[in-house]
Parts: C-alpha cells; sequence; structure tokens
C-alpha cells in the first residue's frame, strides 16, 4: 500500500441539535483501497459519507482530498462522486445523458463526451442500452448506469452510500463481485457505506465498524471478525458468544488458564496476555466451537444440552445451555452427519485460540 | 369470502336479513350515482343542449352569432390575453416564493408561505375592493402621490387576477418542488454541476410537467373569473362577466350565456383532462426510493438575492391590499376622510347575507362532508361498471367553472316538478355538489390507505355493511371528514361563482352582497363585510382546527 492516503479526516462532528450524529471521527483512505463504513442504522455512516461529498458541514474536523483541505468545498468543487442508495438517475434523461451529464456540465465537446459514454457503457456492461430511460431498466441496471455516471470525470474518491440495499438478495451477491472487479479493474479508492456486515467482509479492503458516531474498531475483515475489539463489534460483525472469567494463570507450557463459568479453560491466544486476577470477557465464533465426538477426552470440555436445532442448508446452528450460558454452535457442511437433537447432552470442545476483549472494553 | 360468514349466510333463519345487508352497497350506490346525474350532469347537460337552442329546433345560430359579434370577439381576445398574461405571472411568481420557501433562508419560508397562501381566504372580490381603495382616482396612492393614476382596466385585471390565483399555482410549484428527490439536485451538484446548472438542468425540467398543470390551471381560472374583471376592469369587457350580465343583466338572453358558458368550460374541461389523466399516470416526483437526511444548503447569492427580492415585492402585494381593506372597513372613506368609524358593520342587508353565508355554509359542508365520504366509499371498495365514469362526473362538477354550474341550475330547476329557483337549498345543493369532489377525493386516498382486511375482518366476526361501515370506516376516515368539512365550509362561505345566479331578495350570500357593493362603489361596506367575511372564514377554522387536532390525537392514541 503505498504511503501517502488520497483522503484524509480528523475530527469529523456533526451535530442535529441535541444529537451527535458523528463524533470525532477520523480515518485516512490509501488510493486503490475499498474501506467500508458498516454499522447499524443512526450510527452516523451516512452522515459521514455526506459530509466527504460536500453536502453536509462538519461542526468541527478537516477533510483533505490529496493533500488540500476541502472541508468547505460545496460538492460541484470536489473531486468525489457519490452514488446515491436510490441511485438518484435523472428521470428525464435517457442513460446515456445520465451518465455524460458530469462531462456535458464541464462543457466537454460532444464527441469527447459520446466516446466516454460509450466506454463506460462498456465497462458496466450496458452497451446499447444508452438510449433508453431510466425507468426502462432493472434494478441492477439502473445500479450500473449510477456507478458509470459517478466514473465519468475519473473521480479521486468514489463515495458508495448503500449501493446495494435495493436490489434482491440475488442479485446483491452479484454486484458485489461486479463493483468488486470494477474497483480492481481500475484502482477504484471507494468509501463504501452499508449496514450489512457480511457485505462489508467480503467487499472490503479495511473495514471501519462505526456505532454511535464513533468508529469502533478499523482493520482488515479477518482482524475485525476474528478480533473484535469490543463487545459492540463483536456482536454486529457476525454472532458471538461471550464467556466471562478470571486470568488464573499460565501454565510452564505458557498457556493461559482461565477460570470461567464453563470451568477451566487452557488458551493459548494471541497478543499480550492479562495479569493473573483481571477479569477477562472470551469472544468464541460458533463454528469455532466443536461437538466432541463420543468418548473423546481431552482439554477445554465442556457439557452442554441442546436448546433448539436450526438447519439453514451451509450448516446446522444448535442453541445450547452450558452451566447456565447460553452459546451459539454452528455445525458446517451437515450432509454426511446425523444432526443432534433438542434436548440431547453433548460434550462441547473450545478452541485454544479463543480471543478475548480487554477488561476496559466495556460495550 | 370468509368461511365464517359463508355459513352464517347459509342458515335459512337470516336470510331477510342477509338479503337485507348484501343490497346495501348496492343501493347506496345506485343513490348516489342518482344524485350525480341530477346535480351535475343533468344541469351540464342543459346548457350545452341550450346553447344549440333555436326558436325552431336545433341550431348553430347562437355560435354563428358569437363569432359574428365583434364585441363578442373582442370579449374573446380580452379574456384570452388577460389568461395569457395572468398564466405567466402567476406561474413564474408561484415558482419563485415556492423556490424560496423550499430551499431559501430558514427564517423567511414559515412568514413567505404563510403570505403566499392568504389570497386562499381573501377572493377575488375582496382584491378588487382593495385595489379600487388603493388605485381609484381619490385612492390612497393619488393622494399620497399626488398622481393621477387610474387602476381600472388591464392594471386592475391583470393584479387582481394574479394575486387571486397565486396561491393555486404556488401551492402547486411548492408540492412540485417538495416531492422532487433532493438527491437529483444533489447528485448533479456532486457532479460537478454549479447552483445555477442545477437549477436549468434538473430542477426546473424536473418541474415542468407540473408547472405546465398549474399554468393549465391558472388559465382556466382567469377565463371563469367574473368578479375582477366587473369591478376593475373600467369597461373592458371580458366573457365571464359577459355571461354574468347576460344572466342577470338587461340584455337577458339564456341561450347566448350558455354558448358563452361553453366556452368557459373548455379550458376547465382540458386543464381537468390534464390533472385527471396525470393523476393516473405517471409524473416525474414519484420516484421509489429513499432519500437521506437532507440538510438545507444555502442557495449561492446570485439565486437568494434577486429570488428573496421578488418574493418579498410579492409578499407585500398581497399584504397592502389586506391592510387596506382592513383600514377601508374602520374609517368613513378611506383616504378622503380617514375618521375611525364602525358604521360599516351595521348595515343590515350584510348583516342579514353573512348570517345567511354561514347557515348556508354549515348545511353544505355537513351534506358535503357524508355524501363524499359514502360516496368515496363507493368509489374505492365496489367494483361495478362505469365506476371510473361516476369519479369523473364528481370530479367534473369541482372541474367547471362555478358559473357554468349556476346558469345549469337556473335552467334545471325552475320549473316543476323539481323547481328550486329562489330558495335556499338551490344555493346548498350548488355548493355541495361543486365542492363534493374534494370530499370524494380526500376520502379515497384515506382509503386506499386503509387496508380492506379490516373491513373484511369485522365483517368476519359478524358485522354487516353498514355496521362494518359505520364502526371501522368512519372512524378511520375521521380526518378525511374532517378536512372535506371545512374545506366545503370554507369554500361555501366565500364563492361568487357559484351562487351569484342562486341568489335571490333575503337570500344572498356576504360574497354576494360584497360584490354588490364593490359595484356601487360602496368601499366601507364592502371592506367591513370583508373583514367580517374573512374574520367569521378565520374563526371557524381555528375552532376546527383545534377540534380536529385533538381528536387525531385521540385517534393516534387508541390505534397506537
Amino acid at each position: 500500500m503505498p504511503e501517502r492516503p488520497i483522503l484524509t479526516f480528523e475530527g469529523l462532528t456533526k451535530r442535529y441539535g441535541a444529537v451527535t450524529a458523528l463524533d470525532g471521527v477520523s480515518a485516512a483512505i490509501f488510493p486503490g483501497e475499498l474501506v467500508s463504513f458498516v454499522g447499524p442504522s443512526g450510527c452516523g455512516k451516512t452522515t459521514l459519507l455526506r459530509l466527504l461529498g460536500g453536502f453536509l458541514t462538519p461542526d468541527a474536523g478537516r477533510i483533505w482530498l490529496d493533500g488540500s483541505d476541502i472541508t468547505a468545498e460545496p460538492p460541484n468543487r470536489r473531486a468525489t462522486a457519490l452514488v446515491f442508495q436510490n441511485y438518484a438517475l435523472f428521470p428525464h434523461m435517457s442513460v446515456a445523458e445520465n451518465i455524460g451529464y458530469a462531462a456535458r456540465i464541464r462543457r466537454r465537446p460532444s464527441a469527447e463526451v459520446n466516446r466516454r459514454v460509450g466506454e463506460l457503457l462498456s465497462l458496466v456492461r450496458l452497451d446499447g442500452l444508452g438510449h433508453r430511460r431510466p425507468d426502462q431498466l432493472s434494478g441492477g441496471q439502473q445500479q450500473r448506469v449510477a456507478l458509470a455516471r459517478a466514473l465519468c470525470f475519473n473521480p479521486r474518491v468514489l463515495l458508495l452510500d448503500e449501493p446495494l440495499s435495493n436490489l434482491d438478495a440475488h442479485l446483491r451477491i452479484l454486484m458485489r463481485a461486479e463493483l468488486k472487479r470494477l474497483q480492481r479493474e481500475l484502482a477504484l479508492t471507494v468509501v463504501y457505506v452499508t449496514h450489512d456486515q457480511e457485505e462489508a467482509l467480503s467487499i472490503s479492503d479495511r473495514i471501519a465498524v462505526m456505532d454511535a458516531g464513533r468508529i469502533q474498531q478499523v482493520g482488515l475483515p479477518r482482524e475485525v471478525y476474528e478480533r473484535p475489539a469490543n463487545e459492540f463489534v463483536a456482536r454486529f460483525v457476525g454472532v458471538a458468544n461471550f464467556v466471562e472469567g478470571e486470568m488464573a494463570g499460565v501454565t510452564e507450557t505458557g498457556e493461559m488458564v482461565v477460570h470461567s463459568a464453563l470451568g477451566e479453560l487452557r488458551l493459548h491466544p494471541a497478543g499480550d496476555l492479562p495479569r493473573p486476577g483481571a477479569p477477562v470477557r472470551l469472544v468464541i465464533r460458533p463454528e469455532a466451537i466443536r461437538i466432541a465426538p463420543q468418548g473423546e477426552a481431552g482439554p477445554n470440555r465442556v457439557p452442554a444440552r441442546i436448546e433448539t436445532v436450526l438447519y439453514t442448508g451451509s450448516l446446522i446452528r444448535y442453541g445450547m445451555e452450558a452451566e447456565g450460558v447460553s452459546l451459539t454452535v454452528d455445525q458446517p457442511d451437515p450432509r454426511h452427519i446425523v444432526p443432534h437433537r433438542e434436548g440431547e447432552r453433548v460434550t462441547l470442545i473450545f478452541p485454544p485460540d479463543a480471543h478475548f476483549l480487554p477488561a476496559d472494553a466495556e460495550r | 369470502m370468509t368461511v365464517a360468514a359463508a355459513t352464517r349466510r347459509g342458515r335459512p333463519g337470516e336470510s331477510v336479513q342477509a338479503l337485507a345487508d348484501a343490497l346495501t352497497m348496492p343501493a347506496l350506490t345506485v343513490l348516489m350515482v342518482g344524485a350525480l346525474l341530477l346535480f351535475i350532469v343533468y344541469p351540464l347537460g342543459l346548457v350545452f343542449v341550450k346553447s344549440f337552442e333555436g326558436d325552431a329546433g336545433p341550431t348553430l345560430g347562437n355560435y354563428v352569432r358569437f363569432f359574428s359579434s365583434r364585441y363578442f370577439l373582442g370579449s374573446l381576445r380580452n379574456s384570452l390575453v388577460l389568461a395569457a398574461i395572468t398564466t405567466a405571472a402567476t406561474v413564474t411568481l408561484g415558482l419563485v416564493v415556492a423556490f424560496v420557501v423550499t430551499r431559501g433562508p430558514t427564517a423567511l419560508r414559515m412568514p413567505a408561505r404563510l403570505t403566499a397562501l392568504l389570497p386562499l381566504i381573501a377572493p377575488s372580490y375582496v382584491f378588487g375592493v382593495a385595489l379600487i381603495i388603493l388605485g381609484g382616482r381619490q385612492g390612497l396612492v393619488n393622494q399620497m402621490l399626488g398622481t393621477e393614476f387610474r387602476i381600472f382596466g388591464w392594471p386592475g385585471v391583470i393584479l387582481g387576477q394574479v394575486l387571486t390565483i397565486l396561491p393555486v399555482c404556488y401551492l402547486m410549484a411548492e408540492n412540485v418542488l417538495t416531492s422532487m428527490d433532493r438527491n437529483l439536485e444533489d447528485s448533479a451538484s456532486d457532479l460537478g454541476a454549479s447552483a445555477l446548472q442545477v437549477v436549468r438542468t434538473i430542477t426546473l425540467p424536473l418541474a415542468t410537467p407540473g408547472l405546465l398543470k398549474a399554468a393549465l390551471l391558472a388559465f382556466a381560472l382567469s377565463i371563469a373569473d367574473f368578479a375582477t374583471p366587473t369591478i376593475l376592469g373600467g369597461g373592458l369587457a371580458f366573457l365571464a362577466q359577459d355571461a354574468l350580465l347576460l344572466v342577470i343583466g338587461a340584455e337577458y338572453d339564456l341561450r347566448m350565456a350558455s354558448v358563452l358558458s361553453v366556452f368557459l368550460i373548455l379550458p376547465s374541461f382540458v386543464s381537468f383532462l390534464v390533472h385527471h389523466r396525470w393523476l393516473a399516470g405517471r409524473s416525474y416526483t414519484t420516484i421509489t426510493g429513499r432519500g437521506g437526511a437532507v440538510e438545507a444548503r444555502a442557495m449561492p447569492p446570485v439565486l437568494q438575492v434577486p429570488l428573496v427580492l421578488l418574493t418579498m415585492v410579492v409578499c407585500l402585494a398581497i399584504l397592502i391590499p389586506m391592510a387596506v381593506v382592513v383600514f377601508g372597513a374602520f374609517t368613513q372613506l378611506a383616504g378622503i376622510n380617514n375618521a375611525w368609524t364602525l358604521q360599516h358593520f351595521s348595515n343590515f342587508r350584510g348583516l342579514r347575507a353573512l348570517a345567511f353565508s354561514l347557515r348556508m355554509a354549515a348545511v353544505a359542508a355537513g351534506i358535503a362532508a357524508v355524501l363524499g365520504v359514502v360516496l368515496a366509499y363507493v368509489l374505492a371498495r365496489r367494483r361495478f361498471a362505469g365506476r371510473s365514469l361516476v369519479e369523473f362526473v364528481a370530479l367534473l362538477g369541482f372541474a367547471i367553472p362555478g358559473t357554468v354550474l349556476g346558469i345549469g341550475y337556473v335552467l334545471a330547476f325552475n320549473t316543476p316538478p323539481l323547481r328550486l329557483t329562489g330558495t335556499f337549498w338551490i344555493i346548498v345543493l350548488g355548493c355541495v355538489f361543486h365542492y363534493l369532489a374534494v370530499v370524494v377525493e380526500a376520502g379515497i386516498s384515506k382509503l386506499s390507505q386503509i387496508d380492506v382486511s379490516l373491513e373484511e375482518a369485522s365483517r368476519d366476526m359478524g358485522a354487516s355493511t353498514l355496521g362494518t361501515f359505520g364502526r371501522i370506516v368512519l372512524p378511520l376516515m375521521g380526518t378525511a371528514l374532517m378536512a372535506g368539512l371545512v374545506y366545503t365550509f370554507m369554500n361555501s362561505m366565500l364563492t361568487l361563482s357559484t351562487v351569484i345566479f342562486l341568489i335571490s331578495p333575503g337570500r344572498e350570500t356576504a360574497s354576494a352582497v360584497i360584490f354588490h357593493f364593490a359595484r356601487m362603489g360602496e368601499l366601507g361596506l364592502a371592506s367591513a363585510f370583508s373583514v367580517l367575511l374573512i374574520g367569521a372564514v378565520l374563526l371557524c377554522l381555528a375552532v376546527l382546527w383545534t377540534v380536529v387536532r385533538r381528536r387525531g390525537m385521540l385517534v393516534l392514541g387508541g390505534t397506537g
């Protein structure tokens, strides 16, 4: 990744009356990367995007694009392009007129505009549909037009606001791959806003998880999923089991011993170990817990009772109860296994590499 | 049909009741259709027939007479020129004010909006009175500036009509601008368009269909308006005014009045057809998807300064005449003898007319609200042949000028068996069937938000058709009913065109008396009763509004 960020913002704050929508958000976006801002509705992600696009002015904080301060620049003077959630295609213009809008506004010669529109149409695989009206296109096609229109004048940063939320589930997956292809092919720098954590995990180079107007964690998708910084991130990205315990000590083999509600667990997590006696909170993903075969013995075994069984096709999800703690356990690839039944008692094996949250991570 | 209802219907003992229940809706439908035929289609048909009536059977002679008359052709030309000017001015100014209200400085929005809507409760004859006090030979302008200005003629009719018709165009422009997806303008700006380019390439093109509709409506309203030309025309001839004189003047000629009516209907009818089509069809403003949080961004000064200035001029042009009417009401003779007096308020004829108007409008509002809600229910929930035609007829009653409906009533109800001319009821019925469409539309749109399953649930649990209507539909339609009541009351109080041919000695409305005072030059009396009339309307609106608000909360609390 190159050294210099293309887009930087620092301490961005936006208030609506008594409500603080965005509370001192800072980040740096590097050329060619796709960074998602993901969070529940009301977390401030759309406000952030509108600030970056120039549709809102921050109450505090600054924005730099290519090193120059653009905080006070209006949208038409910023080299950013926003693709709106509802696409905002101009209904009184054809597809080609929509795509060429930015070029025509800049008074480019019509031959150049036409050439550029042609290029963009084939880029988004809509050749031959230039004469159509937006309302004669399907949702997926409208989405591509919006994208092509935003790319018309080669923006430095592309801002995408929930771009796939208006598509049906199947199309959403296809467009995800399509977006990724375009972003790689054109080396686009993209700020991507979504509430869909799975979409964010699959499409992003980096993810920023937001809540209550603040960034809770920034990192690679794997980092965010496997080593969430706090309970909010753990809960929002994927499904998480939490086990409370206390750091008991370290064995001679370097294993960390935790006295938990589920009994003694021996772990060797990455990162610094908490000091003995400190409270710890383990975060364990459902697919990391295994159901032990009958009679197998070993460490980190916990007896549990199955409360619910949910078959989803790609996995079986069990709701379990162990020592008063509710757990979610996934059994992947259920083709060759006989599912356990409700009320059955099983033994669970906890992974030795479980992630734990620092004691000060309140949320 | 649900299982429970089907088995219940199968029981022999209740078959009579079931039959009565099954007949409720068809009976209501027939009743409503009959009323519309009798009070809208029949009178209008008579106007049309009358225009072809000759001494020896049907003839085109009346039309030939119209087109070979230099006088009528002059009237036609004047009406068209006036309508064109009024339309251009009201659409432009309406758009300007709407632009400032929806996108301008926050502090200006509410005052500008309220001022622009003010003429809705101040009809043309009130502005007429104000403009004479201001711009007459001995008017305030000449008194203060020592000029020889005369408002009568073109300046008067144009100014009067623009002020009267402005709120209609303003409302339509405002509706277009607020329902427009703001993301479209944001998107254009994001793609590099300057504020002016956004307006030119996005806002105006998107607003054009709505503005065209507003233009058509303004044109139709201008053509049909007779009060402004009569009060301020200074002898210029206009079609609507000619129609008035042919019915109530010395040259009594109902055939020619009918010919003029046909011409008066035409623009309204075209406008109506366009609206009707558009309502059912597509429009640029209905684009799916939600917009994000929208924050008002300041308009750039190039746009803001001229638009705000123009808006202020418009607001002053509305407020000054209003203030002048109040001034005129409390002075001996505004401009000449400015001594304070209350004498204008004690005029017997005026007070009697005001009381009559209150009574008439209250009765009309009650009938229109009930009929409108029932008709809306029939139209929204029943599928029968000619359903859309019935809705069309109801709307037609509203679309045509009140004067034409009035002439139709004169033709239709002056002979037995339905001899109504000279009665209280002919005025009430005129107002009911002129404004019924508004109640119907409000009711239909409300019903389209109420799921049919609520009524099915009620019937499933054993309620009859009427019972379901009374217990489920009516309470849910409360707001539509109230809106219809308020609208019909207010407009029945203020209308002049609908009632002008239907009044009789002792049974005249306040609007007609003010119009009479204005024509006679009794400006003090005209001002005083304008103040009283508008005051009465405002008072009633305020009372109704508090009631509606309180009830609205109750309804919300009950269903939430």
